[in-house]
């Protein structure tokens, strides 16, 4: 065996299967996604005016910034955002996870029960907040007739209109619809926890609480975080609830973020500012985003998971 | 004896608690469905009429333009219309998605979770938010009330969460199948579509359904993009019943049940494989 | 012909080089097993044999064709997997006959070479069970049969017995030897168990670190490890091993252990060595064994006495262990009688089947 018949080493080649098999993907998302947001970055730093095409190179820096951060009305939208998404994703989390352990306790009609559990995951939110719409409603509501009619009430309450209960019952409609995700999810959890841990605290002597504390929900969590993932890539679903239920008004009492970007940019036509809004918008989502999805491949890591 | 009675208790307050649960799920699509089948006089009477006395399908013959009375929205259109463009994109993201998806889950690269991230992160912009710059490009393409523009839209919203889930279906069949199959004389496509993607067909079909749920029940972005009978989709139709001050609520309740429906079946098929999805996508790695 | 040659094969992951310029030549019909610790690059190379690899330096050929750039289904090869790699959506037969109906075969083919592979492995009547009806047992034999359908020129068995229980290895192993016998082929077995090694192959390579430490027939290596690593990989119980340095005591070469113990050099490594070398002295449990309990020596004996720690009886024989200069040792006796702890008893080393290592190197200074 002479050694001239070894082939030289030929150059290692990347393999660049992966590359082509993700190549439509990130095409398409470059195009959709990417393409769009750099030409809205651009505009967000004109005058661009949709009824004016030509303000599209009016160039005027970082003025659209400036306005809005010194806009009292942009700030309490942003802060109400933000006190919206805290209180649902909270409430979501603890009431997903009190169905769940509910749901774990049933054996009989257990699959049934989750089934139902996950239509609210599969309606429009449009459909969400006319159906709220509906049952809120001050005259003819279900909800309003019923207290009446139950003498609890004399008067039609504003369900929609009050300053404070009109973010009630979008907060309410929001939670209804997405509570599941994380019941679904904390469920699966518990399915899949085992059973070893749990009866060595119960030996080692933990009450029912101390099992739950230090055992149960430090093993859900990776799945409640999986859970928020879902959640905070479309926290902006609420926008299709909020148009529909109250389109942000009255007077702005349940304006949020997107739907100022909505109004900004769509009925008043100032296409610029309502880029920059919409900017800070995708910020906070991305924020969000990656809190929790760093969350879970840290979880992923402490459950054993591969990479 | 205190043992039994203490469980008893809990048994009870568990079905109880249970029972309310799905109360508050299940009645208020319930109420909505059933003011689909109510004529407005009972829907607006006061004092409120709580067990129905006329139900009828008039409102989904007025709905469809058929009976007596007319309406001028055009739902079978808007049906088509979703129709249409909810299983076009459907089918797109699916390719997309298994092939990106199977990347993720076969192949070893650089930053992989990078990318990963990154598509997630292009699901995160809000629709309201996209639609602004999309709305500029697509007028300027001519793509503003097409069929052909939403379904790009919805494929390039699809494409992320269908490549999570398929990525985790196909985690989960062992490398090895389709190792034997190419040893057994597959070429890698081969073993692809006679080992891998039967082992995974019922995670890419839930993939698939959510998919196509999405799509049929967007509306930030359909709400800005779409203006005619050309390619408004039911979600967006449904704001036809608002006028300024005045709502149908009838017809708008039986357009919701038109547009629940198919979510109601499609739930029904879906729900055993996606949480297997979710879960070991998810949490597996 | 299905001879195998691998010609200074590497393979990198990335920049690590896992397998580093293997040499190996397989002849046709040749059972020849890779052996070594887990992670020591077995499975690598069987894969780099398979295609399922990419080859990173070298030359592989299978029948004289080199193959480095063919896809697996043009190597005319079968595999079987650790943990089967069953099609779960198929049935047994159609597992079987999946590789024939990929190669387009005709359905009477198909069913003749399936039921001739069924009734070879009898399995029979698992034909029309999915395999997640099967026991662990049966999809191996599942497997097996899958392989065997498509008479390829090679086998290649990656730790196919490592996910049975004991005594079904050791029922599987015979009936893979068996299965050699009947369809005489080329095969490359990969395991990390040496007595699956040895009981198998017709020749043993032997790996360590991605490098080939040893090849030979089973009871070569058995007999003449190259080194202590062989030395103390193949065989049960592993050779004992124990550090000293050589010394002229009495006109005789001996090897000088800690406190004082010395056992003389063999007369054959006699002018393999130097005074003042540091060695390492091996012996295998066999052949260091109670007076009156071990078998006839063949050549030189030689007497010592050691006390005895514990005793483990296994029926036939009774495996003895003590310490010697500081290192644990393990002994055996034939016709065993109990044994009390710490009972002194007088041992006899058949000597000239002792083995002496370089210290440094751990090389075998019989060269
Ligand atoms: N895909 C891979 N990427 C990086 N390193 C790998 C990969 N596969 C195996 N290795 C490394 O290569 C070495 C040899 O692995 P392997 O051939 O599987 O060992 P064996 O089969 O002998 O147990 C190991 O150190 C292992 O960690
Ligand atoms: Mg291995």
């Amino acid at each position: 065996m002479s050694s001239d018949h070894i082939q030289p080493r030929r150059k290692r080649s990347r393999d660049w299967t992966p590359a082509l098999l993700l190549s439509p993907a990130f095409l398409v998302l470059i195009f959709v996604v990417l393409v769009p947001l750099l030409f809205s970055l651009y505009t967000s730093f004109t005058n661009y005016r949709l009824i004016r095409p030509e303000t599209l190179y009016d160039w005027i820096g970082i003025r659209n910034y400036q306005r809005i951060f010194s806009d009292k009305h942009f700030w309490s939208a942003f802060g109400r955002t933000i006190v919206f998404l805290t209180i649902a994703l909270n409430l979501e989390f603890i009431l997903g996870l009190g169905i769940a352990l509910l749901i774990n306790r049933i054996t009989w009609g257990q699959r049934t029960l989750r089934t139902i559990m996950m239509f609210p995951m599969m309606f429009s939110p449009i459909l969400v907040g006319y159906q709220f719409k509906f049952i809120f409603n001050d005259n003819i509501g279900i909800l309003n007739n019923a207290l009446q009619d139950l003498g609890l009430s004399d008067g039609a309450i504003a369900w929609l209109v009050d300053k404070p209960l009109g973010m009630f019952t979008i907060i309410f409609a929001e939670v209804w619809m997405s509570t599941s995700v994380f019941a679904i999810l904390l469920l699966a959890g518990l399915f899949a926890m085992p059973r070893d841990p749990l009866e060595a605290a119960k030996v080692d002597g933990c009450n029912p609480w101390q099992v739950f504390r230090h055992i149960t929900l430090p093993f859900l969590m990776p799945f409640a975080f999986i859970a928020m993932t879902i959640r905070s890539l479309d926290v902006a679903r609420a926008y299709d609830i909020v148009d529909v239920m109250t389109g942000g008004g009255p007077a702005g009492r349940t304006e949020l973020l997107w739907t100022m970007i909505a109004r900004v940019g769509y009925d008043n036509s100032r296409m610029g500012q309502a880029n920059a809004m919409a900017y800070v918008s995708i910020m906070l989502s991305i924020a969000f985003t990656y809190y929790f999805f760093t969350k879970l491949i840290a979880a992923r890591k402490y459950m054993g998971g591969a990479e | 004896m205190a043992m039994i009675t203490k469980k008893k208790i809990g048994t009870v307050a568990t079905w109880i608690m249970t029972f309310l649960l799905m109360i508050v799920i299940c009645l208020p699509g319930l109420w909505v469905v059933l003011t689909g089948f109510r004529p407005n006089r009972e829907i607006l009477a006061k004092p409120a009429i709580w067990i129905p006395e006329n139900l009828s399908l008039d409102n989904f013959a007025k709905i469809f333009g058929f009976g007596a009375e007319q309406i001028a929205i055009p739902v079978p259109a808007y049906f088509t219309n979703s129709l249409v463009i909810a299983l076009t994109s459907t089918f797109i993201a699916l390719l997309i998605g298994m092939s990106g998806g199977y990347a993720f889950a076969r192949y070893r690269f650089k930053h992989k979770n990078g990318y990963f991230l990154g598509l997630m992160l292009s699901r995160t912009v809000p629709g309201i938010a996209l639609s602004l710059p999309i709305f500029m490009v697509w007028s300027k393409l001519g793509l503003i009330d097409t069929k052909l523009g939403m379904i790009i839209i919805y494929v390039a919203l699809n494409i992320p969460f269908t490549i999570w889930l398929i990525d985790g279906f196909f985690r989960q069949i062992p490398k090895e199948m389709s190792e034997a199959a190419q040893v057994d004389g597959c070429t890698r496509w081969q073993a692809f579509w006679q080992i891998e993607f039967p082992l995974a067909k019922s995670g890419v079909a839930s993939a698939g359904i959510f998919a196509f749920l999405t799509s049929w029940n967007e509306y930030a972005l359909a709400s800005q993009l779409t203006r005619s009978t050309d390619s408004k989709t039911l979600p967006v139709g449904l704001m036809d019943f608002t006028a300024q001050f005045t709502i149908d609520w009838a017809g708008m309740s039986a357009m919701a049940v038109i547009i629940i429906v198919p979510a109601l079946i499609l739930t029904f098929l879906v729900q055993k494989h996606l949480i297997a999805g979710l879960t070991f996508g998810g949490v597996k790695g | 012909m299905a001879d195998i040659q691998l010609n200074n094969v590497t393979k990198n992951y990335g920049k690590l080089e896992v397998v580093h310029g293997i040499n190996l030549d397989i002849e046709h019909n040749e059972f020849v097993v890779l052996v070594g610790p887990s992670g020591c690059g077995k499975s690598t190379t069987l894969r780099m044999i398979a295609g399922l690899e990419e080859i990173t330096g070298g030359e592989i050929s299978i029948g004289g064709r080199v193959v480095n750039d063919l896809a697996p289904r043009k190597r005319d090869i079968s595999m079987v997997f650790q943990n089967y790699a069953l099609y779960p959506h198929m049935t047994v037969r159609e597992n079987l006959g999946f590789g024939l109906k990929i190669a387009k075969q005709s359905k009477d083919i198909i069913e003749q070479r399936v039921n001739e592979a069924a009734a070879i492995l009898s399995i029979e009547d698992l034909m029309d069970r999915t395999p997640a009806e099967l026991s662990g047992g049966q999809r191996q034999r599942v497997a097996m049969g899958r392989a065997i359908v498509r008479h390829p020129q090679v086998f290649l068995f990656d730790e196919p017995l490592s996910n049975l229980d004991a005594k079904l290895r050791v029922q599987m192993r015979t009936e893979i030897k068996r299965l050699h016998q009947k369809v005489k082929t080329t095969i490359v077995y990969v395991t990390h168990d040496q007595v699956e090694a040895m009981t198998l192959a017709d020749r043993i390579v032997v790996m360590k670190d991605g490098h080939i430490v040893q090849v030979g027939a089973p009871l070569d290596v058995f007999e003449r490890p190259v080194d202590t690593f062989v030395a103390s990989f193949i065989g049960s119980p592993p050779m004992n091993l124990i550090p000293g340095e050589i010394a002229l005591q009495d006109g005789r070469l001996h090897v000088v252990f800690q406190a004082e113990n010395t056992m003389p050099v063999p007369r054959d490594l006699a002018d393999k060595v130097v005074e003042g070398q540091k060695v390492i002295f091996g012996f295998r449990a066999d052949d260091m064994m109670p007076k009156a309990h071990s078998l006839p020596i063949l050549g030189e004996a030689y007497d010592l006495r050691l006390a005895v720690d514990i005793a483990e009886p296994l029926g036939t024989e009774t495996l003895l262990f003590s310490t010697f200069s500081g290192a644990d040792i393990q002994t055996k006796m034939f016709n065993p009688r109990r044994v009390e702890p710490g009972e002194v008893m007088d041992f006899n080393c058949a000597l000239d089947k002792t083995h002496l290592f370089d210290a440094q190197t751990g090389k075998s200074l019989r060269g």
